[in-house]
């Protein structure tokens, strides 16, 4: 089934260099500055992949978490409403998700209750990062409290996308967050595999969906994520 | 009609000779301000020529618009004429575009006062709008409003004193004062 991807060759050879590879998913409203946000963070060293009109941007990234070299794959979404038909794809297999909104627009707050209800709806576990993003705009919300992310326990950031106020610091421990959880859901999965193997059962399904459904963005439909990969 | 033309074309003829002059020290003017004139339709810089340290006056004829014309595209295209391009550096394209406005909300027959709630309209982000709702264009034109704001504070790459990783402590605590979008309701956040 090798020949169905379509560009081999980049993905595995980042992933024999590497040490290990994780997926971040960046959510939330049109326009709260997710994209900015990536920029920023990058700076110059990205060469983004842009899919389907705006609906989603690719980029991959190199960073060294204790030592090792972390392959991340940054999934930077579309937040309208008619490319609600991908969200299933954006959240397979993801290791870590950044939810950003707007300090200048209630809408975007508001919307974060949805957001996190999807994203727990296909990954129960996975780390989640709240972002507040534009306080250049008004530095007084960076005094106020917001309750979603104490609800759910949920790390605050208050950032700049603009001015770079603590992009930096949100996508660093991000990238830690999703190599942790990574980590230890591969080691909660190997202990569940050991297991299966000591009632000598075949585990040979464990790996094939794993590396065909890296590529299928255009076919969410197929794809039910399981909670841990 | 005829006469405006022409009035037109003797604005040109006397500018004329000082064309090639203005074109050379076009590339270091500064604009001071930028107008438009209803009748007939132009639009009018003021700036400072940096050789002889001169305020001078520039008028820019406007041809073919209509009150069915798009500011937008009028604007860039006075921005990129061959003829004007330079002088009109400073000016950034969202002035241009709400001069334009101004004079589309006077061929529509509108009051000043309803061109201006008008222009407050295209160039503020309602903050209740759901965003998500809105196709490309519109969307576009939200986020070009967003972006005034975003270049004013962008701190850039290029900058002297850019730095990288910035980091400011804003710590959550039980005294701070709520920021007011939350609900009540112990369902809800
Ligand atoms: N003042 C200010 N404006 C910002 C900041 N970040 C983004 N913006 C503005 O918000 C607009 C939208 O930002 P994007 O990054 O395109 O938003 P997005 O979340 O990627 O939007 P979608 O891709 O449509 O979901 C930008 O055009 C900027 O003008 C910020 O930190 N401060
Ligand atoms: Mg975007």
């Amino acid at each position: 089934m090798a020949e169905h991807r379509t560009k081999p060759s980049e993905l595995d050879q980042g992933k024999c260099d590497a040490d290990d590879n994780v997926k971040i998913i960046c959510l939330g409203d049109s326009a709260v500055g997710k994209s900015k946000l990536m920029e920023r963070f990058l700076m110059d060293g990205f060469q983004p992949q842009q899919l389907s009109t705006y609906a989603l941007t690719l980029y991959k990234h190199t960073a060294t978490v204790d030592g090792k070299t972390i392959l991340v794959d940054f999934w930077d979404t579309a937040g309208q409403e008619r490319f609600q038909s991908m969200h299933a794809s954006y959240y397979h297999k993801a290791h870590a998700c950044i939810m950003v909104f707007d300090v200048q627009r209630k809408v975007t707050y508001k919307n974060l209750s949805a957001w996190y209800t999807e994203l727990r709806e296909f990954r129960p576990e996975i780390p989640c990062l709240v972002v507040a993003n534009k306080i250049d705009a008004d530095i007084n919300v960076t005094q106020k409290s917001f309750n979603f992310a104490k609800k759910f326990s949920l790390p605050l950031y208050f950032v700049s996308a603009a001015d770079g106020t603590n992009v930096v610091k949100l996508f660093n421990d991000a990238i830690r967050l999703a190599v942790s959880y990574k980590q230890n859901s591969q080691d909660f999965m190997d202990e569940i595999l050991q297991e299966l193997e000591n009632f000598n059962l075949e585990q040979e399904e464990e790996d094939v969906p794993d590396q065909e459904q890296s590529g299928s963005i255009e076919t969410p439909s197929e794809e039910v994520a399981s909670p841990h990969s | 009609m005829s006469f405006l033309k022409s009035l037109c074309n003797l604005h040109i003829f006397i500018r004329f000779p000082l064309t090639s002059l203005d074109m050379y020290v076009g590339m270091m003017c500064t604009a001071k301000k930028c107008g438009i004139r209803f009748q007939p339709p132009a639009i009018i810089l003021i700036y400072e020529s940096e050789i002889k340290g001169k305020i001078r006056q520039r008028i820019m004829p406007v041809r073919n618009f209509s009150k069915f014309s798009d500011c937008t595209r009028a604007a860039e295209q006075l921005k990129n004429n061959p003829r004007h391009k330079s002088y009109l550096e400073q000016v950034s394209l969202r002035q241009l575009e709400k001069l334009f406005s101004f004079l589309r909300g006077y061929l529509s027959g509108q009051s000043l006062a309803e061109t201006m709630e008008q222009i407050r309209q295209e160039t503020t982000i309602d903050p209740e709008e759901d965003l998500n709702k809105l196709d490309d264009k519109e969307l576009a034109k939200r986020k070009s409003i967003m972006d005034e704001l975003f270049e004013k504070n962008q701190k850039k790459k290029d900058d002297p004193n850019f730095v990288y990783d910035i980091e400011v402590e804003f710590p959550q605590d039980d005294q701070l004062q709520s920021c007011g979008w939350d609900t009540e309701s112990a369902d809800e956040f």
